[in-house]
């Protein structure tokens, strides 16, 4: 009604006048807010709880699958802040940006509150009675056989229930699916040394050479890997470790390596060789069979295929020969290519002839309690799963730590897949995109209030047991923890074996106390131990040191020969996992979308990084919105034009783009994940993330890229800042 | 009409702000007509009971033996309902009186008191009250009721107690002005701290 008329000015006047009103409120003594709010009150406290003097207790991260051990403040019964537990070996204290963040995990005004089941479009709130009596009827309904579970990552008790919970059942089909796993490096890596995870020895290497893994952003254990970095760029001995990374699109760690050279992707395991011809032709000793195999790499047909210049290739193999140990790194970028096994290979092959292997790359530790090791999952499980849902031949599917919808490529036709299965369950934090398309939603307590034990995949040293305790009461008193639903199942199936434990917690207890003599508790008694072990956050296990050795072979290595052009899609695309955001699981969390990217410095939306050369060749600059399509499907994304890439390759960060989940991630970004092409692994059958060939084309608008950035060349109080420059003038270390 | 509409607006502007003004204004930093509002509590906690003085059927306790906190921790806090209970299962005479009563019910159900906050001050004003009780009554020996009555009154006349003092910026700027000795024995004096940050953190 009033439209325009009531314009700017007279906006203006009634606020000022508004303002004077607050302002001449707020003199005199109206402020003091006696009688509203209530103080702190306990019915029992201990001596240490002391109002506004917050208490540290130790737990077990659970924003990344590094595990890494945390300390959080709490204080009136609310947990404020997380630090890294000084005594974790994996954090040492210390803490990334993704782990401060589990607090907004926890406080979510997105997490699910209650069960909820599907009537219609619509999600019914129930009780947990009524739920857990529901799944009992419907799995009673239908054949073991087709009962399926699909999880992330998992480990320690829950792990254990799990098993025992399908076996009560006599189902055994456990999936275990990540999507951005290290899956073809465990392969390479059991082939060559004999674990799936060795021990890198950062901190004992004199030069690294990363074939694009991101050790400092958001690789297997970054908080572990940016400590160890440190004492290798400053080591005991006064001298400063090198670090070289080879990768198509620049990652963290390529931003902090002494030289970061730009490889033609797909071609990492013909540096490789061809770093090993070198080294050879320079008088290191390498076997006759592995000369017979690298002496046609020669420095220029390598140089030719790679992109690399000769001169960083002499430059690093001189390097690679004068200061040893060394170590070389395989990363995903290296890896997410069909050949991408024989590029670890080729790799680890380079480890092997530097004599690396027992020195910077070191045997992990045996796990006493086996059954609770972790279970690593790929994308083959999924898909094996993919096929039985499509063949109808899973009637009931429970979904846990993990978001397939969401993360599988288009091409999979997981969810219409999903659509036949008659019952789904998912166990989950959020309304993601699985649990949207399920039937009965249960949700789960945070990380701060649940119990549980993890064990990472990677530790630090020896082998250890993470203890997750909760940090405060519950927020919503409607969640339960994995654990306790399992066990309540548990008690559906085998009433007598778990009758005696009233919830997760007293199992938990019951399962350390009763064990703790090989839990390095021989000498204590029950409470003792327990305490201790709350107190610490973990305990260590007596692992026996499993040795390494190296036997790469060069039978059968072939490494192929660079892509050939394709004119219908020119460039490749890099599916970039960023620090924070990973696979997308924690794209709710403003604090993730708010923190600017390292290399861009981009907030809140999805971009396609590329070469300026490219740019220039397709007639774009930085805003315009670009369609990149694949064979697979097209999404739509802002262009950041940057020189921290090919010119062959694009780049568009994972993460983004939900359709769900709550109200920072949904419709914030694209989803990358749905135009990879179903291209696989040759060897290990995981999906090859580099290998999607993408066509961009401008799409005709053009906006304001929301970044933390000033203009190139900009100034800051008269001074010049982040002056842009091509990598190839920038010379950070005399020695390459 | 519009022209209406915007005066209307700025009029209602104009009376709000001069009568809150009004309001404000008639009020002097220190009277007897400080008193707070009168906070209903769960429990109708007798202060003179506890704390008062022995002539007149108190039991002069320290104000610290309930407010254990106030000389560690900023907030002087409430003491956890178990401390209620030490002394009350002993205390038979009063045990079926209806406040006690209600104390027990809580207990059995184990629920805390939600205990209202009486003194509560804006969130962007700090005060410490570990500063002034080590200051007041470890440094300078003062006794306690009257330390904590600077700020609190007589709290140990009152049933429920209730705010005597404005609390507001002024009226603790008008005794951090004041010199005081530095301790008990000292005849060196000082004042407390006047800069913003201090309270304005």
């Amino acid at each position: 009604m009033i439209e325009n008329s009531f314009n700017r000015r007279d906006f203006l006047k009634v606020l000022g006048w508004g303002g004077a009103t607050v302002a001449l409120s707020g003199c005199g003594n109206t402020s003091v807010e006696d009688g509203r709010e209530f103080v702190t009150s306990y019915v029992q406290t201990a001596d240490y709880i002391i109002p506004s003097i917050g208490t540290y207790f130790n737990s077990t991260c659970a924003q990344c699958d590094a595990g890494c051990g945390i300390m959080g403040r709490v204080r009136e019964g609310r947990v404020l802040k997380l630090e890294g537990n000084p005594k974790s070996p994996t954090s040492v204290g210390k803490m990334c940006g993704l782990g401060q963040a589990g607090v907004q995990a926890h406080y979510n005004p997105d997490r699910i509150r209650e069960p909820l089941l599907r009537n219609g479009d619509k999600g019914e709130a129930i009780t947990w009675e009524k739920a857990l009596a529901l799944i009992n009827e419907k799995i009673g309904g239908v054949k073991a056989e087709n009962i399926a579970f699909l999880t992330g990552g998992v480990s320690g008790h829950v792990k254990v229930l799990l098993k025992n919970y399908l076996d009560a059942l006599g189902s055994g089909h456990h999936y275990v699916y990540e999507a951005v796993a290290p899956s073809i490096m465990r392969a390479a890596n059991k082939k060559a040394y004999g674990v799936e995870m060795p021990r890198l020895r950062l901190d004992k290497a004199k030069v690294i050479l990363s074939f694009g893994a991101d050790f400092l952003g958001a690789w297997v254990s970054p908080v572990h890997f940016s400590q160890q970095y440190a004492r290798f760029r400053k080591a005991d001995n006064g001298k400063r470790g090198v670090l070289v990374q080879v990768e198509s699109k620049m990652t963290l760690t390529g931003a902090n390596a002494d030289r970061w050279l730009a490889i033609r992707p797909g071609t990492e395991g013909i540096l490789a060789l061809g770093l090993i011809n070198a080294l050879s032709t320079a008088g290191l000793s390498v076997s006759g069979d592995v000369v017979a195999v690298v002496k046609e790499y020669t420095t220029d047909r390598v140089s030719k295929d790679t992109g690399v210049s000769a001169e960083h290739i002499a430059k690093l193999a001189a390097l690679l020969k004068e200061r040893s140990p060394s170590l070389i790194i395989a990363g995903s970028a290296a890896e997410g290519y069909a050949h991408g096994s024989q590029n670890a290979a080729a790799i680890a092959l380079l480890n092997q002839v530097l004599g690396n292997v027992g020195k910077t790359v070191e045997g992990s530790s045996g796990i006493p309690f086996p059954q609770m090791a972790p279970t690593t999952g790929n994308r083959q499980a999924l898909q094996a799963l993919n096929d039985n849902m499509a063949q109808d031949k899973v009637k009931v599917l429970f979904s846990y730590g993990s978001n397939p919808v969401f993360t599988a490529p288009a091409s999979m036709k997981l969810k219409e897949n999903l659509k036949k299965v008659p019952f789904k369950v998912a166990f989950a934090h959020y309304m993601d995109e699985t649990a949207v398309e399920a039937d009965l939603v249960l949700p789960l307590n945070s990380a701060l209030e649940d119990w549980g034990t993890v064990m990472p995949e990677y530790v630090a040293d020896g082998a250890q047991l993470s203890i997750r305790q909760p940090l405060m009461e519950k927020l919503h008193p409607g969640t339960l923890g994995m654990g306790d639903i399992l066990l309540a199942l548990l008690k559906q199936r085998r009433p007598n074996e778990y009758k005696g434990y009233e919830d997760f917690y007293s199992y938990l207890r019951n399962a350390m106390v009763s064990n703790k003599g090989a839990l390095g508790g021989a000498d204590a008694d029950d409470n003792t131990f327990w305490d201790a072990a709350l107190s610490h956050g973990m305990v260590k296990l007596a692992g026996s040191p499993v040795n390494i050795s190296s036997h790469v072979s060069v039978n059968g290595l072939v490494v192929p020969a660079p892509f050939a052009e394709d004119s219908a899609y020119p460039l490749h695309l890099i599916p970039a996992v960023s620090a924070s955001l990973r696979d997308g699981r924690n794209a709710n969390e403003p604090w993730l979308q708010e923190s600017p990217d390292p290399l861009t410095t981009i907030v809140w939306d999805s971009w396609v990084e590329m070469h300026p050369k490219t740019a220039a060749k397709l007639g774009i600059v930085e805003g315009d919105i670009v369609e990149v399509a694949s064979k697979s499907g097209a999404i739509k994304a802002q262009v950041y034009v940057f020189t921290g890439i090919h010119p062959d390759v694009i780049s568009v960060p994972l993460g983004y783009g939900h359709e769900a989940m709550g109200r920072y991630a949904k419709g914030v970004g694209v989803n990358a994940f749905k135009i990879l092409d179903p291209i696989f692994d040759k060897e290990t059958g995981e999906l090859a993330m580099h290998e999607t060939r993408v066509k961009v084309s401008k799409a005709g608008q053009r906006v304001i890229i929301v970044k933390d950035e000033g203009p190139a060349g900009g100034q800051q109080m008269g001074r010049k800042i982040a002056v842009r420059m091509s990598s190839d003038k920038v010379n950070l270390s005399k020695e390459v | 009409m519009y022209c209406f509409l915007r005066l209307s607006v700025l009029l209602v502007g104009l009376i709000v702000s001069v009568s809150s003004y009004a309001a404000n204004a008639v009020q002097p930093l220190t009277t007897a007509d400080d008193l707070g509002p009168k906070v209903e509590q769960p429990i109708e906690f007798p202060h003179d009971r506890h704390a008062g003085d022995a002539a007149k059927g108190g039991m002069q306790i320290n104000c610290m033996y309930c407010h254990t906190y106030a000389r560690r921790s900023i907030v002087a806090g409430i003491p956890p309902l178990q401390k209620c209970i030490g002394c009350h299962q002993n205390i038979e005479s009063v045990r079926e009186t209806p406040r006690i009563k209600k104390l027990f019910e809580y207990w059995e159900a184990k629920k805390a008191v939600p205990w209202k906050k009486v003194h509560d001050l804006p969130d962007f004003v700090r005060f410490n009250h570990e500063r002034h009780i080590q200051r007041f009554v470890f440094a300078q020996n003062k006794p306690v009721q009257e330390a904590c009555g600077y700020c609190h009154g007589d709290v140990k006349t009152m049933t429920v107690a209730r705010r005597q003092k404005p609390l507001s910026m002024g009226w603790c700027v008008s005794c951090h002005q004041k010199d005081h000795p530095v301790d008990a024995t000292s005849t060196k004096t000082t004042h407390g701290p006047n800069d913003c940050w201090q309270c304005h953190k």
